[in-house]
């Protein structure tokens, strides 16, 4: 599972993600790329730690003792409701090989994550997140299939959950975290032995270079939700 | 002047992770990381309570200094309970070994502070909490104490040390919870500026062991 990667998220985006400031979509990117990074996630644990350590620099809010002993008290009347224990923070085994939040967002739609031809070599599956910026989807390309020609309206975040593709630059491989930005012009084509898919975070449609583009609807809309 | 602060800060440096052999006896040894095990494998409540006594003033600091829109100070209390309720019933998944009770503790109040705010300006249910994020997969790899300490020593010692300009710009991501954007703007700097200092300070912490972003046209946005 973990391999060492060649596409990583830039550091100050791990430091937002690290504060708790990166939006939403951009974070179930990262997330999904840590499943695969080992490198990534043990540099979070270091930035974790400027966090920890600018917190317990602060000055801490005097509290007097009175006001700490009925605060403990409250929470140990929360912690007595036997129900509300856990013992173990184990999750439901993840059998899809996908990363966790992938998981969790899959079995959230339940029914209704159904697939959408976009053209003959690539489906779509998009999530629900809870947000309005960024259309979060699955991108599938079947075994060698093409992609239209395309440049970017906004920022896209892709990650490889499964297979390879490659563009005009280089191939990305499964856990490959990559940024597009407008002025990125690529065409991504699925690896000729089996199927790619990817998650993507797409802050506004793509710009398709055919001129013809405007025929091909579906790719001209996104659809956060 | 410059070479010379850094040559301090690598002698403190040095000394730290020279400090970090010696200790090393395979366990991490500070009181509230002890008792923070203890809470998890004893459900010691004793432990407990002076952990509480200890963070919740903290918790309420950290509590305190967010600056996110939507936040207002009546929500620290519930931060600081929400926090603490938790850390008694995650407990048991605590690894000493990859990081101390306070990053730990840290990294649930980061959470709790972010889920807080998404659920007061979100009607809908959310599929995520910000701690889905950081789940682990399942075949983890393991992490060496010893490394997991130096990095903390080298945030400890290096953390003071840095430019006003780019602590400035941590500590209002960290502790006001503000992203690259807000910090940008509020500091009238364009945004690749933040984000160099950004980078510029991780570099002087040397903490950074990933390899670097490789797609230079995506850097300064």
């Amino acid at each position: 599972m973990t391999t060492k990667l060649n596409y990583h998220p830039d550091k100050a985006m791990l430091v937002e993600f690290s504060a708790g400031t990166l939006e939403t979509a951009p974070s179930i990117c990262i997330s999904a790329h840590l499943h695969f990074c080992e490198a990534c996630r043990t540099e979070l644990l270091s930035l974790n730690e400027i966090g920890a350590q600018l917190m317990s620099e602060a000055t801490p809010v005097p509290v007097d003792d009175a006001a700490l002993e009925s605060a403990l008290d409250a929470v140990m009347a929360v912690i007595d409701q036997p129900q509300r224990v856990e013992t173990a923070v184990k999750d439901q085994p993840n059998k899809s090989g996908f990363p966790f939040s992938i998981s969790k967002l899959i079995a959230n739609a339940e029914s209704t994550l159904t697939w959408k031809r976009l053209t003959s070599s690539v489906d779509i599956a998009q999530f629900k997140t809870g947000q309005k910026a960024f259309e979060v989807a699955l991108h599938k390309i079947c075994a060698g299939g093409k992609t239209p020609k395309h440049d970017h309206n906004g920022v896209e975040y892709t990650v490889v959950l499964k297979g390879s593709f490659s563009d005009e630059r280089a191939v990305y491989k499964e856990g490959d975290f990559l940024m597009r930005q407008p002025g990125d012009v690529h065409q991504p084509m699925g690896a000729q032995n089996g199927e790619c898919i990817c998650l993507s975070a797409l802050a506004a449609p793509i710009k398709l270079s055919n001129p013809l583009g405007f025929l091909m609807r579906p790719w001209l809309r996104i659809n956060p939700m | 002047m410059f070479l010379k602060k850094e040559e301090i800060v690598d002698k403190q440096t040095e000394k730290n992770s020279r400090v970090a052999v010696l200790n090393l006896a395979g366990k991490r040894s500070d009181q509230w990381s002890l008792m923070l095990v203890s809470v998890g494998e004893n459900r010691d409540r004793q432990a407990f309570a002076q952990l509480f006594k200890h963070f919740a003033p903290l918790l309420k600091s950290f509590a305190q200094a967010s600056r996110h829109e939507g936040w207002f100070p009546g929500l620290s209390e519930d931060l600081v309970q929400e926090v603490m309720i938790k850390v008694w019933q995650k407990a048991a998944g605590y690894n000493p070994e990859k990081a101390s009770a306070t990053t730990w503790i840290y990294t649930v109040a980061r959470n709790c502070r972010i889920d807080m705010l998404r659920r007061k300006s979100n009607t809908q249910h959310l599929p995520l909490e910000n701690e889905d994020f950081w789940h682990e997969p399942d075949e983890e790899t393991p992490v060496t104490l010893l490394r997991q300490k130096r990095s903390e020593e080298k945030v400890q010692a290096s953390l003071a040390q840095l430019p006003k300009e780019q602590d400035e710009i941590l500590r209002k991501v960290y502790l006001e919870g503000k992203s690259h954007a807000e910090a940008s703007n509020e500091l009238g700097l364009p945004l690749g500026t933040v984000k160099s200092r950004v980078r510029l300070a991780l570099q002087k912490m040397q903490i950074l062991v990933a390899p670097e972003f490789q797609d230079e046209l995506l850097n300064d946005h």
